[in-house]
């Protein structure tokens, strides 16, 4: 489980040096939170949080200073439900339409069953659509090991990994360090690692 | 810790919210009593007049209307308990057991039915053979009344257990598993069923009766889901009266609180129109005249149409448009206005409920059912002025750390 920045927040790793992985592990969550606020109090943005499952304090830290407000995935969902109602009633009026079946002795357009269609496909396509935009806004999913992932990370300890510029890897060391990081080591990145 | 911390991070006490204030009961108050004595009025002038009909008639919908209000607020608060709720401590609890008190007097209230059930009645003068055998007076009045008695005391009792100390210690921790006080995890769910068999019953003895040729099997389903939305709607309304006094920053006012009631106010709208949906569709697709008349005289024939298609739209269209998004439930003048014309909703469905079936072609709306519904709402309100207090008193008492962001 991942928490991760955007790319354009890079104060630390835009130079001319080798970029270094400073793999950073902790004991509880609640101390990873602790680094994650240290990091953004050091002005340090460029950072992925593992934690082996979902943890509130580090979810609530990491939203805190990342400040990312709505996701965009509702519009993922309000598109598809559109989407769905728009078919529905493209299927139910033009198959009724096509065939003119009076059954009953109702008008051939009888909207009282068509809103079950309606309300049905709302929901069938708005899921779909929203699970698809889930996935996209996620970039999931993810079949390499992330930059600095250690497996004890999905196991019993909690990691913070800080991508920057060798230059820096110290100053953003000592920030985790005072912030309670038990082992603290550093990866070199390859130049054309691909920032998630 | 910084200043801006998550308040999850560190934070170990349960913090007071602010320093209490008093609230002036006394308008409140009298304005129950002109009410009551307005109603009081009314009431005897309409009788002297010879207009037992349309008394009984407005009576038995008030009954239903304020019955249904506190009865579905006792039955919310069960539901929070059976979902462990504390998301406003104990504040949202005290909300929903306001009306309380009410339950005993609309156990007295009922039998003025009993009383006027000559005029209410038509199967009485006009007995059917074939329904007689559960239509008949004895047998109506004594399953209901017993009905209305057991679950009385129950809800009486669940709430008086929902007061003490150890549930609204409860209540108060947050962020413990810890499950409620053992006799309320045993009395909430009986008080929820309960509430289901035998407002279903009520409904069907008290409304569907009234058109002895009508029936609708979803009918009682219908009506006790109506009556649990009227119960949160009541709740945003208290919600926003208590913003109006004290001002955010309390557990009875504060804007993640009212955000959690235009939630159910949403949901249990949504869930009133799919539940009144699913009732319409098996009338229309069977349509047969002995079931669609009901629904046919009620939305297509004159003086009832403005009224009938005011309710989906007081009760479903306008809070499902309005709270769809979040600033709207959290902004005071729109839940409360959204909450008002809710309860106006339920009081015209149970108007249109009762009424057509007595007077077919005529809408009887003049100074009789306004007096009388006066007078029920002054009762309503004497008897919430209690249950409102201790909202008061809950609304400044300590929350969990986990909860101060939704208070602020």
């Amino acid at each position: 489980m991942a928490a991760a920045s955007r790319p354009h927040e890079l104060p630390v790793s835009e130079g001319s040096m080798s970029e270094v992985a400073v793999i950073s592990t902790f004991d509880s969550d609640e101390e990873c939170a602790q680094g994650i606020l240290a990091l953004h109090d050091a002005r340090i943005h460029e950072f992925r949080a593992f934690y082996p499952f979902p943890s509130e304090k580090i979810m609530e830290a990491v939203d805190h200073v990342r400040a990312w407000g709505r996701s965009p995935v509702r519009y993922w969902q309000l598109f598809g439900g559109i989407t769905g109602v728009l078919t529905a009633i493209a299927i139910t009026f033009g198959t009724s339409w096509e065939w003119n079946l009076i059954a009953g002795g109702r008008p051939i357009i009888s909207v009282p069953p068509y809103i079950i269609i309606m309300f049905e496909l709302l929901i069938l396509i708005g899921g779909l659509s929203g699970l698809t935009g889930f996935f996209v806004h996620n970039r999931m999913p993810v079949f390499d090991p992330l930059p600095g992932y250690r497996s004890r990370f999905s196991e019993d300890k909690f990691g913070l990994v800080v991508q920057c510029d060798e230059g820096a890897a110290g100053s953003v060391e000592s920030v985790l360090r005072s912030a309670g990081a038990e082992d603290i080591t550093r990866e070199i990145l390859e130049a054309a690692t691909d920032h998630h | 810790m910084t200043p801006r911390q998550p308040a999850s991070l560190g934070a170990a006490a349960v913090r007071p919210l602010r320093q209490p204030m008093q609230v002036n009961w006394a308008p409140l108050n009298r304005l129950g009593v002109v009410l009551f004595a307005i109603g009081l009025i009314g009431f005897v002038v309409a009788l002297i007049a010879g207009r037992s009909q349309r008394v009984w008639e407005i009576w038995l919908v008030n009954f239903l209307f304020f019955n249904g209000i506190a009865q579905g607020g006792v039955v919310c608060s069960a539901a929070f308990y059976l979902t462990q709720a504390r998301w406003a401590g104990s504040t949202h609890y005290r909300m929903a057991e306001a009306f309380s008190l009410y339950l005993a007097i609309g156990f007295v209230l009922f039998w003025g039915i009993f009383v006027g059930r000559g005029s209410i009645f038509p199967w009485i003068l006009h007995p059917s053979l074939k329904q007689q055998l559960w239509l008949n007076v004895p047998f109506l009045f004594a399953r209901d009344g017993i009905a209305l008695l057991v679950i009385t005391v129950a809800s009486l009792w669940l709430v008086s257990l929902s007061r003490r100390p150890e549930a609204r210690a409860w209540a108060s921790r947050f962020s413990e598993i810890d499950m409620p006080p053992v006799a309320i995890r045993r009395l909430a769910p009986v008080v929820a069923i309960l509430y289901c068999a035998i407002y279903s019953l009520l409904a069907f003895d008290l409304i569907m009766s009234l058109s002895p040729k009508w029936h609708s099997t979803l009918f009682g389903w219908w009506y006790f889901a109506t009556d649990f939305w009227s119960a949160t709607v009541a709740m945003g309304l208290i919600a926003v009266g208590f913003r109006r006094v004290f001002g955010p920053g309390t557990s009875a006012s504060a804007p993640g609180v009212l955000h959690d009631i235009g939630k159910m106010i949403f949901a249990f709208s949504i869930f009133w129109i799919y539940t009144g949906f699913a009732q319409y569709l098996v009338i229309w697709y069977g349509d047969l005249p002995t079931e669609t008349f009901f629904i046919v005289q009620r939305f297509w024939h004159h003086p009832w149409t403005l009224l009938s298609w005011s309710t989906p739209i007081l009760i479903w269209v306008i809070p499902f448009l309005v709270l769809l998004g979040a600033r709207p439930k959290r902004t005071p003048g729109i839940l409360g206005t959204v909450s008002l014309l809710g309860l106006i909703g339920v009081w015209f469905l149970n108007f249109i409920l009762v009424v057509p079936s007595l007077s077919r072609d005529r809408l009887p709306l003049g100074w009789i059912e306004l007096t009388i519904t006066a007078g029920f709402l002054g009762i309503f309100l004497l008897c919430a002025i209690p249950g409102l207090k201790r909202v008061a008193a809950a609304a400044f008492e300590p929350v969990s750390p986990e909860l101060q962001p939704r208070m602020e």
